[in-house]
């Protein structure tokens, strides 16, 4: 299967030899630490090498190239090369460069972006253009970035596979037979194809972390209130958050960095300060023989139990090894109510979704199905609308949430949290970071678990919890499982205090930069370059 | 497969395992609870990553979910084979939820949200939307400066 993606060999190097910055980062050795597209780019433009239309272009060919098959994209922007040159002549005029110029961005496609599609995946919202950008979207293009498009997601977030999206289904770059991971699959595999440099995703239960993990590809969830919601298509308010997606953990800081702070059409978007990262990503030639000594790491004894392959148990094993090496004290930590957060998430999750969903009606914008009644309007409109795992989870919901079941589902799955909270409360105040797996097992088959709620949830035991305290974690690829063509990647959880995304990428990106024997970049990357 | 082990529902078999945290008590499966859930004909055994939780039970004072029902209150048509469908995948999940009856969260309080700080709520202005035509043109139903919805019944 793979071999229809790869074009003619002469056909893709004449398609990619105009930028230097692709082919760098595709054919870069197995032992090379990878780099940072961001940087690499803003080098390249200011010392005139390239041109932001000339990276655009080579960019919009990769997408040509390769997104018959991964399907990452909802909707491809038609203006990508006329942003590439307005950015070109601001560069011309000599006027300053913002820190995201020239950087190709896709976007989930629950964050609304004006005049270009936004439907969350969903039937309902088919056809839909927001009015209006969602904050993150405007912080990004007032520093330069371009949004390349809008990328694949289980409708409305509600999946792990990008299975449940309305249009396509999104596949591995690893493994064209194996999903990329979800909700926002779509985003994690156009970082991993090379299709953007960066993007955004959401993340309400391990939606922005599971997919990096699948795609081999840094997963940022930042703290609950770091990142302005205005413009996120809400499922379950309590656990939403925006997170960022690169191939290294200095893009995904970046990108993180660029979209954080206050803003005051989001409540609970926090005014704490926002702390330059960048000064995290020191180069490799700069570390100390033990540049992480004394950092206190503690691993989740929960997370590499029973139930756990083998192969991630090794890989996260292994890293936490190369954390010691790295200088880190590392201790085992128990979570004791680790195990319950996957049910008291799903009672929230559903809960939340059911109330939040109802702003779906038909009447004010999406499609509509007309009817002679208007509870009709709203039932076809919804019915046609929404898709089987959406109307399962509103129902679940609506269940929970009726008159006498509150107190024993909805309440009590929030009193659950508070014991969840207190446990990584005391735990982060022993430890700087904890570590786990991502996800108990690498990608899986398309279609494994598509009929099987209960199977597809448990996927979601190792971030779920992250979601409920409202914590910073980060996934970052720490080692490859046998499957696939050449193996299936494996993420690493690094889980912080609340608002310490600092912390993360510091040890993140030292872990990345000096972890030798593995490279995280899909075998079709590779024969393309 | 990695996930299917981590959480299995299996038929009900003896208690084996229980948590030692000293927040977490177990209900003996012959007792009767106000929050005990509608198992009676559907005695499960829940284990989550090697710990068991048993959430049988002998009576209950909740109903099954009833999904024409829940349907019709959160406005979605079905159709018949979608309602035996999510009857079946909903009662195994809300079966699932059952767990969480048996930890005991006496005096500990609930929590809506991460803590966070709060007075970030802005002054309750009147501001005008530049863009409102293109808000407009999303709505399907338009006819000068109203919503058109179909005759509004009202249910007995």
């Amino acid at each position: 299967m793979l071999s229809t993606l790869q074009p003619p060999r002469s056909l893709s190097l004449r398609r990619f030899q105009t930028s230097k910055l692709i082919v760098s980062s595709a054919s870069s050795s197995v032992t090379s630490p990878p780099q940072s597209q961001i940087l690499t780019t803003r080098r390249s433009l200011l010392s005139g090498e390239t041109t932001v239309s000339e990276i655009a272009k080579s960019y919009l060919s990769r997408i040509r190239l390769t997104e018959p098959q991964l399907k990452c994209f909802l909707h491809v922007s038609e203006n990508v090369l006329k942003d590439a040159q307005e950015i070109d002549q601001r560069i011309a005029k000599g006027e300053e460069l913002g820190p995201l110029a020239g950087v190709i961005i896709g976007v989930k496609d629950n964050i609304c972006t004006q005049g270009m599609p936004s439907t969350a995946a969903s039937r309902i919202l088919e056809h839909y253009r927001p009015p209006f950008d969602a904050t993150v979207i405007k912080k990004i293009k007032d520093l330069g970035g371009i949004v390349v498009g809008k990328t694949n997601m289980d409708e409305f977030g509600m999946g792990s596979t990008t299975e449940a999206s309305a249009f396509q289904v999104t596949v591995n770059p690893w493994d064209l037979t194996r999903v990329p991971g979800g909700s926002s699959g779509g985003s994690a595999a156009a970082v991993a194809a090379r299709q953007c440099m960066v993007s955004l995703g959401s993340d309400t239960g391990g939606s922005v972390r599971q997919p990096a993990s699948f795609c081999g590809v840094v997963g940022l969830k930042p703290t609950y209130g770091r990142v302005s919601r205005f413009g996120l298509m809400a499922y379950a308010s309590s656990l939403d958050v925006i997170g960022c997606f690169g191939s290294t953990v200095a893009d995904a800081g970046m990108l993180l960095h660029a979209v954080s702070g206050y803003d005051r059409f989001d409540s609970t978007s926090s005014k704490q300060d926002v702390p330059e990262f960048q000064s995290q990503f020191l180069s490799v030639d700069h570390f100390e023989s033990k540049p992480l000594k004394g950092v206190k790491v503690g691993i989740i004894r929960e997370t590499l139990e029973d139930g756990v392959d083998s192969g991630v148990r090794s890989a996260t094993q292994e890293a936490a090894s190369h954390l010691e090496a790295l200088g880190c004290i590392l201790t085992e930590v128990s979570l004791p109510s680790f195990s319950l957060g996957l049910p008291a998430y799903y009672v929230i999750a559903s809960s939340e979704s059911s109330s939040n969903l109802s702003r779906y009606d038909g009447v004010r914008y999406g499609n509509q199905v007309m009817a002679e009644e208007l509870n009709k309007l709203y039932e076809c409109s919804r019915g046609e609308g929404f898709g089987g795992e959406v109307k399962m989870r509103i129902l679940m919901g609506t269940y929970a949430l009726s008159a006498g079941y509150y107190d024993a589902y909805y309440k009590r799955a929030q009193q659950v949290r508070t014991l969840i909270q207190k446990d990584f409360k005391a735990a982060l105040e022993q430890n700087d970071i904890l570590i786990s797996p991502a996800a108990p097992s690498a990608a899986y088959k398309i279609g494994e678990k598509k009929d099987d709620p209960l199977a597809m949830y448990a996927g979601d035991i190792m971030t779920v919890n992250v979601n409920l305290a409202g914590l910073p974690a980060m996934v970052l690829p720490c080692g490859l499982v046998e499957g696939g063509p050449s193996g299936l990647p494996v993420g690493l959880q690094m889980i912080g205090a609340a608002f310490d995304e600092a912390k993360l990428l510091k040890v993140g990106h030292i872990f990345e930069q000096t972890l030798k024997g593995s490279s995280f970049v899909p075998p079709l990357l590779a024969n393309i370059a | 497969m990695a996930s299917r082990a981590l959480l299995a529902v299996i038929s009900a078999s003896p208690n084996r395992c229980f948590i030692s945290s000293s927040w977490i008590k177990i209900q003996s499966s012959s007792s009767s609870s106000s929050l005990s859930l509608h198992l009676q004909r559907h005695s499960r055994k829940i284990q989550l990553i090697g710990r068991s939780y048993s959430s049988e039970t002998k009576s209950s004072e909740f109903q099954p979910p009833d999904v024409s029902s829940l349907a019709e209150t959160a406005r979605i048509s079905l159709t018949p084979a979608e309602v035996e469908e999510c009857e079946t995948k909903i009662r195994r999940v809300i079966d699932w939820f059952g767990q969480l009856q048996q930890v005991d969260v006496n005096s500990v309080e609930p929590s809506i949200r991460a803590e966070m700080e709060g007075g970030n709520l802005r002054e309750d202005a009147p501001e005008t939307f530049e863009n409102s035509e293109s808000i407009r043109a999303s709505i399907p139903s338009f006819e000068e400066a109203y919503l058109k919805v179909p005759k509004i019944l009202n249910k007995e």
